[in-house]
């Protein structure tokens, strides 16, 4: 190791300790910020992910009415299967829906002892070439005899995903104020550890050190507290897929969920933020204080 | 070496601290610059370091015209300008050899250039006994001494020095002038404000002398005041 990194480390190494709580201040907001800020941004690729495998499995449900005619069945049926936006139709009679309601709430005893076949409608699962064009179908034949009400069961999906999205807004939102927070706290702890070691940058300017010699390690400092934070908060986010994700994906089957992989891809983001706020409020503390 | 023309100081545009001063000290030369506190020498050695900046005037140092001097060569100005202060302005956490090595170390040298000059540097001074030592283990005398080795450490082509006797006894202080004698004699040109005049008067070098801003003498082999 030369001097100059010598030199370098030492310093950086006295300035983090001189100021133990101020530090970990800094390092605990950041690690807040980012880990809040990487959920975000971990939301959101879950919902992306989920997204295709969903809206490829969604159907739309013709139920129908209890007194529908084996006549407007059969025209129904046909008209359906002649639609080009149509790629299946399958037919779910009182009986099956039963089967089925059976089979989803297995669990829960008071549900199934109070349905009877009789109250489940029968009903077409139709499946689309493409789950926007639910409209067309729900025009066509939403008048025919017999049909009670049509379901797109995207509308559902949609809820769902708007409450991500709204999640990950707010996620995004709390990391974005935390973030100002954290590079206040940085900026102030810079100008503390400059105003400690004011006697020595001023022998450093007078013999002639270049700005960049003498801001470096502050910068650094800055930069340290701010990757510290940013891989804590990587660690945090693991932990979340280790405990969380990893609970849900054993429930929740039939959708992919992100794991170890997408959360090891935003660390970089994660720790590339970290240290570029860290810089900025470093170099915004320093500009004043170490002006030549 | 060093020139000014014309030049102006005023700090918050009401306290004049030199007014149109104009001067020239050639390559070699030994300058006083004396006067009472408040009369513009360590402004005068702040323009020189461009730590400030003339309201009006042209400062010429080392060949360089200040005002056109961009930020970022400010550096390469101060590195042929040693400093010496009153308070010595040692780090109180490195020994003498380090306190002297940093001034190498920060501005880029190699660390065998580093380690072969420091001792040089320090043996000139009459140090050399005493590189282990932190400042607070020194005398003032020898803290002095250490702050003109760092000055020097680098071969300035100007020394500056601010005071230098200020916080020191008669005795120690004429050891501190022999010093700065020496260091005279190998060819850099020193600059000293003080108002020591019992140094001024024993050393008959070029005096001049500010009285609230303005240059009011100018003479060689002066002595501290016209009647002394």
């Amino acid at each position: 190791m030369g001097p100059r990194w010598r030199y370098l480390f030492n310093e950086v190494l006295i300035g983090l300790r001189r100021n133990l709580l101020m530090t970990l201040a800094t390092v605990v907001t950041v690690t807040v910020s980012l880990a809040l800020l990487g959920a975000g941004l971990l939301v959101q690729r879950q919902v992306d992910k989920a997204q295709d495998t969903l809206y490829s499995e969604v159907e739309v449900s013709i139920f129908l009415l209890d007194g529908i005619s084996e006549e407007q069945l059969a025209s129904l049926e046909g008209d359906l299967r002649a639609n080009p936006v149509v790629a299946d139709v399958l037919f779910e009679s009182k009986q099956q829906a039963y089967e089925n309601f059976l089979e989803i709430f297995a669990s829960d005893e008071n549900l199934i002892n109070a349905v009877t076949p009789e109250v489940l409608p029968a009903s077409y699962r139709v499946k689309l070439t493409d789950p926007e064009q639910f409209t067309v179908i729900a025009s066509q034949f939403d008048t025919y005899p017999g049909v009670d009400q049509i379901i797109d069961q995207r509308e559902i999906l949609e809820r769902f995903f708007r409450i991500m999205n709204a999640l990950r807004n707010g996620a995004i939102a709390v990391a974005l104020l935390q973030l100002v927070a954290a590079a206040a706290l940085i900026s102030n702890t810079i100008r503390v550890t400059a105003y400690a070691r004011r006697e020595q940058t001023g022998i450093m300017k007078l013999v002639g050190a270049t700005n960049w010699y003498i801001r470096l390690p502050f910068v650094l400092e800055g930069i340290v507290a701010g990757v510290v934070g940013a891989v804590t908060a990587g660690l945090l986010l693991l932990l979340g897929e280790a405990t969380l994700v990893s609970r849900l994906k054993t429930e929740v089957a039939f959708i992919p969920f992100i794991n170890a992989g997408d959360v090891m891809s935003t660390i970089p983001i994660l720790i590339l933020i970290g240290a570029g706020i860290a810089s900025a409020a470093s170099f915004a503390a320093l500009r004043r204080f170490l002006a030549v | 070496m060093i020139r000014l023309d014309n030049v102006t100081k005023t700090y918050k545009q009401t306290v004049v601290a030199l007014s149109d001063i104009s001067m020239e000290i050639v390559k070699g030369e030994f300058v006083f610059l004396v006067g009472p506190s408040g009369s513009g020498k360590s402004t005068f050695i702040k323009l020189l370091l461009k730590d400030e900046e003339p309201d009006r005037g042209e400062i010429f140092v080392a060949g360089k015209r200040l005002a056109r001097l961009k930020s970022w060569r400010v550096p390469a100005l101060r590195r042929e300008l040693g400093c010496v202060f009153q308070d010595f302005k040692l780090l109180d956490n490195k020994t003498v050899y380090e306190n002297v090595a940093f001034a190498l170390e920060v501005i880029g040298k190699p660390q065998p250039t580093i380690q072969r000059t420091v001792p040089e540097v320090l043996d000139l001074v009459g140090l050399a006994h005493k590189t282990a030592a932190y400042p607070h283990e020194l005398s003032g005398g020898e803290q002095q001494r250490v702050s003109i080795a760092r000055a020097f450490v680098n071969r300035p082509r100007i020394l500056l020095c601010d005071e230098p006797t200020g916080n020191l006894d008669p005795t120690t202080s004429v050891g501190i002038m022999k010093l700065l004698d020496r260091i005279n004699r190998t060819g850099t040109t020193v600059v000293m404000a003080t108002h020591d005049q019992h140094i001024v008067d024993s050393m008959r070098r070029r005096v001049i002398e500010l009285q609230d801003g303005a240059m009011v003498r100018d003479q060689n082999r002066g002595m501290y005041g016209y009647g002394a």
